[in-house]
């Protein structure tokens, strides 16, 4: 199958700081749910920074349905179908949550279609809908990261991009963040999630991504990143593989 | 009684002349991030373009509101692609527009003393000069259209800002920048737009200001300390804050002036932004700064 998107040795850091990406590489399929996992420091979310935009590429390439996208600003790369849910979730605290939904759809010129997709989004959570008029800031951490992944169903993106959604959350609110994701992954949306509970991300995913030192050790398919002694010893820590 | 009445009235007409001042100094902060000290300035610089045609040609200053609000907004373009753009991705952003725009302000005047001196003017339209009584009261008409036509104007700009989409826009990267450009928001236009309507607001104060107030070029001074005040009490970068604090100030001070003295009248605007940045830093409706 075609790569939908893929990561050439891209060099990336914060301002002129040294790198934390030093060649980090990956290939994205269509339809299937990424997990890329590492040690603390590793350039999971500077990864998801660099592909989105938000952080400059100083050297490498990503390349998107045949089209390199490195260097265009993050609302050109989410305007190609690349969404993206920053570790903070990213929410208007002083909007509603029908507000927030509304400018998920930004993109949309159609203003009677929007209001048809943010309806079916609600629809579709229904604590959303109970709580429509409610200020984003003021909702639970588990509301918000809710809206935070909804909100991206709006616009029906190719790739959505997931840093840690279940960081500080509650076990049970954790499944729920991952049931949205595997919604996402039913509807065809390829996904890519950065996860620091490894084990249950990768048990989530098809395909494993292992980073450490801003450089793609090892990927292949979750399973078998799961399976791999190396990888449990370093990164999962081998008395906790099950 | 009636002379409470009298002074609040007085209060509340300048409270929304003031709330003009503010609320383009107010989004622009809250959008940008940009502390424009050289907004009363531009303010200045609005009031001459409605002198200039009414002391030559006797032309209404009202009249030239949208001509001054266009021209200004203009210059807004024009002095963000010059001095603020190129530095948008610093990370002492904030700081640097501090002493930008002093430096701004410092220009401003200079050209504006330059071609017109520190002479004090101020537009006599009729209106400027007449009242209407109720009672005992009187409403001094200049004040009157003044403040009205200044509640207009925000009230336009809020519904602006909360029914449009590139209103939606402004709203969304006035409350997280990275948010609003994940979703699509090209943050760079609307920083521009907003920008210019900023200094488009400068500019339709600058009209009321000019038959409200004497006004000069180093008249800014003064005013800079009054709209910070308005602004910090308000919550840096909250419109509605900025409203609520120049009636509150305003009428504050016009009871100051009125009981106390009117020298005092100015130090109420001082004296509250002095109060706000040591009890409640935050003001009114903004986010609590973080200490670390």
């Amino acid at each position: 199958m075609t790569d939908l998107l893929t990561v050439k040795n891209i060099i990336a850091g914060y301002g002129n700081g040294p790198a934390i990406l030093d060649g980090a590489t990956m290939t994205v399929e269509p339809g299937k749910v990424h997990c890329i996992i590492g040690p603390n420091g590793a350039g999971k979310s500077t990864l998801l920074k660099a592909i989105c935009g938000m952080l400059a590429i100083r050297e490498g390439e990503v390349i998107y349905k045949g089209e390199t996208i490195n260097g265009l600003r993050p609302d050109q790369i989410m305007r190609k179908g690349i969404a993206f849910v920053p570790q903070e979730r990213a929410l208007f605290p002083k909007m509603t949550v029908r507000e927030n939904l509304r400018m998920g759809g930004f993109i949309l010129e159609d203003k009677t279609e929007l209001e048809r997709r943010v309806d079916e989004v609600m629809e579709r959570f229904p604590i959303l809908k109970e709580r429509r008029a409610q200020l984003a800031g003021t909702m639970s951490g588990g509301q918000q990261q809710t809206l935070a992944m909804a909100r991206t169903l709006i616009v029906k993106p190719e790739i959505v991009m997931l840093d840690e959604p279940s960081l500080g959350l509650a076990p049970k609110i954790v499944k729920e963040m991952f049931d949205i994701m595997n919604v996402m992954a039913q509807e065809g949306i390829t996904v890519l999630l950065v996860e620091q509970n490894a084990q249950m991300g990768l048990k989530q995913a098809d395909w494993g991504v292992v980073l450490d030192l801003g450089r793609t050790l090892f990927e292949g398919p979750a399973k078998e990143v799961l399976a791999d002694p190396r990888i449990q010893e370093l990164y999962l820590g081998s008395n906790k593989a099950a | 009684m009636s002379n409470i009445i009298q002074v609040l009235i007085l209060g509340l007409a300048l409270g929304g002349v003031f709330s003009l001042m503010g609320a383009g100094l107010s989004l622009v902060f809250g959008v940008m991030r940009i502390v424009n000290l050289a907004h009363p300035s531009l303010i200045i610089a609005g009031a001459y373009i409605a002198y200039w045609p009414f002391k030559l040609w006797g032309v209404d200053p009202l009249v030239m509101l949208p001509v001054a609000t266009v021209i200004m907004a203009a210059i807004g373009v024009l002095l963000y692609k010059l001095v603020f753009e190129r530095e948008a991705k610093s990370a002492k952003y904030s700081e640097m527009t501090v002493l930008l725009t002093f430096a701004v302000a410092m220009i401003v005047e200079g050209a504006l003393g330059g071609m017109f001196t520190n002479t004090q003017r101020v537009t006599s339209p009729s209106y400027a000069t007449e009242a209407i009584f109720i009672g005992d009261i009187f409403i001094p008409t200049g004040q009157l259209y003044a403040g009205i036509i200044s509640i207009a104007i925000i009230s336009a700009l809020a519904l602006f800002l909360k029914y449009s989409r590139f209103g939606n826009a402004i709203r969304a990267t006035t409350q997280n920048r990275d948010a609003a450009q994940l979703l699509g928001v090209n943050v760079n236009l609307v920083g521009v737009v907003s920008f210019a309507i900023g200094i488009g607001l400068a500019g339709a104060a600058g009209v009321l200001v000019s038959f409200v107030f004497a006004f000069f070029p180093a008249k800014h001074w003064e005013w800079i300390a009054i709209l910070m005040s308005l602004v910090v009490l308000g919550g840096m970068g909250s419109i509605l804050g900025t409203v609520l604090a120049a009636f509150m100030l305003s009428v504050v001070a016009a009871f100051v002036g009125a009981y106390i003295g009117a020298t005092w009248s100015t130090m109420t605007f001082f004296l509250a932004l002095f109060i706000i940045l040591l009890v409640r830093p935050q003001g009114l409706f903004g986010e609590k700064p973080e200490l670390a």
